[in-house]
């Protein structure tokens, strides 16, 4: 059983190849209790064979995934109790009316008809899927559909919540009625494990994430931490009231700056420094001593595309062979990994 | 033909050649060649057989009618419902391409498919002419009527591909109809003759004539009856008969038919997924499960009532199997020939075994098929139970829909319990009776289990291979085997033939569990 501070979810070196196929390759990283955690990755970087094992559907190869510190192959049937998981696709009897789909899983997880009527009102009333419980599964529109794929996954109360792409294919309000939803299974304690390729969502909604790229991971930790680039180097925009030619001069000197920028229009600089070798206040001592009037000194962190974006390899890789050790790509944040 | 109808026909015969299922039936079939041949020869020379060519080309052409029938069907009924099933019918019919463009793409390419397993045995069947006892003509107007026949199959297959949503449902009308095809006339002709003895009808008056030709036109449009005279011996008719004219005819005009319905039937894209059938219950009074189906026997629920139809499918299953037992007692009720008892407990007993036995086969080929085709097996398999357990409770919803059919049969049993007695007497005395029938229960427990591991292993027509696969492949193994164990008075083959069902049922059955797992796996 998992322990009070114990992560819900521990992957460590984590392998599975289909056939010659390598999807997944040493994987290793957690998930802590009552977080979102944001799962991203481009096409065929191994997030669904991963979410797959997680959800007991795919057995691990090699390495250890626990969940509730419950082994996913051991102890499958107790992993299976405690998590819902929600494929990237509609896996719903379409010939069913929403009531008696929900009905069918809830009576499935072995609950008698009182409870199975109070949890199928609460997880319609969660979706707000309530008037259109008498309602043909295939008569409903895709965003619909997805909220009883949501619902189905929450009628026997999983704390773990495996969602695959659950943004996908829905119109904006859809979209954003969907992270509501989400936010308030969070406030209900639950932990969301989510995989998605809408970045700018899951940046507001994730407290942590994971960045895998052709099986590897190459971020795993706080959104913070992803903010602040790799957490050895740190870059400042520094604004000053106007142009001061000292100040770039004298920046220069200080031991451990690396790389100064000027904007061709304004008055502003992107200061690159080793936190190591120096910090930002000697950086604004300097620029006062220098007699520059300084209008902003503010950290530029980095967004999660941004992020993505560097640490993830352009084009689409080469299928990687099971056995075969890729180089690792320059945009792997050293000390990114937890 | 214009020129993007001839890149469709292009891109679909490219897929159909590289399909590995179909250089497995064309190897299949050669492997059949070789069964039929070997044993055949040997048999000739030993002197068993007067005409070993005639027979050999007679097995050939029966396997072909059966394998155009039942595997033919399900293959061309797909022509036009599996881009309904994609949903990219409405993308095909976007483009340059008018509805007859469409039709003969789809179909003519499976067309050639299918004809390139016939030709591939004509090198073969030339033996037969080697072999003795058939002329050039036999061979040239067996495969002529198979050519006509495939040409028919095809283009009826096509019109039920356009008019129906999905494979399973056209590939089943179709199989019907195909089956009144065959059977149809006799059945009016036993009725016919059956008023024969009637106080209420005058054969020779009236319409009855004018309907004695037509079934007499019916029959002469069969292929199996044509076949029958072509291989008498000293065969001297046409070598393109009626049959030949009539299949041709009616493919032709089922195509002008499926040109016909393929706008209005097409026009407005339609999901593919399985209706709501009217009997399961209105939407507003949604089915609920019974408290004491909780935990796994939801599972079992869910399929008793969305596959077998719940109890109002169970009431017209009783009603068909009524209709059925209805028909046989009016029939022996004009004909004169009613021994009450007997007559009663026969009927029951075999019409509700039959009835049990086709709907159990129907229910193999979907029990898993449909969890994979709408990809809802991963919410399945999430829930705490084994694979093992899921899949038994699924077959439990199954059986327990076709359960009642057999209460028929231990009713017919009941009213002849003589015969019962003698039967199980028979078991008990003769090893080889009790040996034989453990056969046929064990093939048919094999028979269901190769359905469902072919329903995951294949998109379409698990059952007509099962049955090819089984029935032709398996009957010829079963034929060479009872052959050996004759000569050498071995009475025990019986057995071991049971013993090779029950182990190869075994593999498939963990083939299945396999299967199923990865199939969750892959959605």
């Amino acid at each position: 059983m998992s322990e009070p501070n114990q992560p819900i979810i521990e992957i460590h070196d984590l392998h599975h190849a289909y056939k010659r196929q390598q999807a997944v390759r040493g994987v290793s990283f957690t998930v802590d209790q009552g977080s979102i955690h944001g799962f991203v990755g481009p096409n065929g970087a191994g997030k669904t064979t991963t979410l797959k094992i997680l959800a007991t559907l795919l057995k691990p190869q090699r390495g250890v995934v626990r969940v509730f510190g419950l082994d996913v192959v051991a102890d499958y049937k107790n992993v299976r109790r405690k998590l819902g998981f929600m494929p990237d696709h509609f896996s719903l009897y379409r010939q069913m009316t929403v009531q008696e789909y929900l009905d069918f899983f809830a009576a499935a997880y072995g609950m008698g008809l009182a409870e199975r009527n109070r949890v199928v009102g609460d997880v319609l009333a969660l979706t707000d899927m309530e008037a259109r419980r008498n309602d043909l599964i295939k008569a409903l529109s895709r965003g619909m559909q997805q909220r009883i794929s949501l619902a189905r996954v929450l009628v026997h109360d999983p704390a773990l919540l495996l969602l695959d792409e659950p943004a996908s294919g829905l119109d904006p309000r859809a979209r954003i009625e969907l992270m509501e939803i989400i936010q308030e299974l969070r406030r209900m304690g639950k932990t969301i494990f989510i995989s998605s390729h809408i970045l700018s969502e899951l940046a507001l909604l994730c407290d942590s994430v994971t960045i895998l790229d052709r099986g590897t991971v190459r971020y795993s930790g706080s959104m913070a931490g992803l903010s602040q680039n790799d957490g050895e180097t740190a870059e400042y925009l520094l604004a000053l009231a106007q142009d001061h030619p000292e100040v770039e001069a004298t920046l220069k000197k200080i031991s451990g700056v690396t790389a100064i920028a000027k904007d061709a229009k304004l008055p502003q600089y992107r200061v690159t420094f080793q936190r190591k070798q120096t910090d930002p206040n000697t950086l604004l001592r300097a620029t006062l001593d220098c007699g520059a009037q300084i209008l902003g000194f503010q950290e530029i962190l980095r967004q999660l595309n941004q992020a993505f974006m560097d640490l993830t390899e352009p084009g689409v890789p080469p299928m990687p062979v099971a056995g075969q050790e890729l180089p690792t790509p320059s945009g792997v944040a050293p000390g990114g990994l937890e | 033909m214009s020129m993007p109808a001839v890149a469709l026909f292009e891109r679909t015969l490219r897929l159909e050649t590289r399909s590995w299922l179909m250089c497995l039936a064309r190897v299949g079939l050669l492997v059949i060649i070789l069964f039929v041949l070997l044993p055949l020869q040997a048999l000739g020379r030993a002197g068993w057989y007067g005409a070993p060519g005639l027979r050999f080309l007679e097995q050939m052409t029966w396997i072909n009618l059966v394998f155009i029938s039942l595997a033919g069907l399900s293959y061309f009924a797909s022509a036009i419902t599996e881009e309904k099933e994609e949903m990219t019918l409405g993308l095909l019919r976007m483009t340059d391409l008018n509805p007859i463009a469409i039709l003969l793409g789809k179909s003519t390419s499976r067309l050639v498919g299918a004809l390139l397993l016939l030709l591939v045995q004509v090198p073969f069947v030339m033996l037969a002419v080697t072999l003795g006892g058939v002329g050039l003509a036999q061979i040239v107007a067996a495969y002529g009527t198979l050519l006509a026949y495939m040409f028919f199959v095809c283009n009826f297959a096509l019109l039920l591909s356009v008019i129906f949503r999905n494979t399973a449902t056209a590939g089943g009308v179709a199989l019907f109809f195909l089956l009144m095809f065959f059977f149809g006339c006799y059945i009016a002709n036993a009725i016919e003759h059956s008023f024969e003895f009637s106080y209420h009808v005058n054969l020779s008056n009236g319409i009855w004539p004018d309907i004695t030709w037509a079934i007499g036109l019916w029959r002469a449009a069969i292929p199996s009856e044509r076949l029958g005279s072509i291989f008498q011996t000293g065969f001297s008719g046409p070598v393109f008969g009626f049959q030949v004219i009539s299949n041709l005819v009616l493919g032709v005009l089922f195509f002008l038919l499926a040109w016909l319905a393929f706008d209005p039937c097409t026009r407005h894209e339609k999901d593919a997924a399985p209706a709501r059938r009217w009997f399961i219950g209105r939407k507003n009074r949604p089915s609920r499960i019974p408290p004491r189906l909780v935990g796994l026997g939801a599972i079992t629920w869910k399929d008793y009532t969305f596959i077998g139809g719940g109890k109002f499918g169970l009431l017209m299953k009783f009603m068909v199997l009524a209709l059925v037992i209805g028909l046989f007692n009016y029939i022996a009720f004009e004909s004169n020939a009613l021994k009450m008892r007997e007559f009663e407990g026969g009927v029951l007993i075999w019409t509700s075994l039959v009835a049990t036995a086709i709907w159990l086969s129907l229910d193999a080929s979907r029990i898993f098929r449909d969890e994979v085709r709408w990809k809802t097996l991963s919410s399945l398999v999430t829930l705490p139970i084994s694979v093992r357990e899921l899949a038994y409770r699924k077959v439990a919803g199954a059986l327990a829909g076709t359960l009642p059919l057999l209460s028929v049969a231990v009713l017919g049993f009941v009213l002849v319990p003589d015969d019962l007695a003698s039967f199980l007497n028979d078991m008990l005395r003769e090893p080889v009776n009790f040996g034989a029938f453990l056969v046929v229960f064990f093939q048919f427990i094999l028979f269901l289990h190769l359905v469902a591991f072919l329903s995951l292993v294949i998109k379409r027509g698990a059952l007509p291979l099962a049955i090819a696969i089984q029935y032709l492949g398996g009957g010829f193994f079963l034929g060479i085997i009872t052959s050996i164990s004759v000569a050498v008075r071995f009475q025990g083959m019986v057995f071991v033939i049971a013993f090779g069902c029950v182990a190869a049922t075994v593999f498939l059955h963990y083939s299945i569990g396999y299967r199923l797992v990865r199939a969750a796996a892959e959605e």
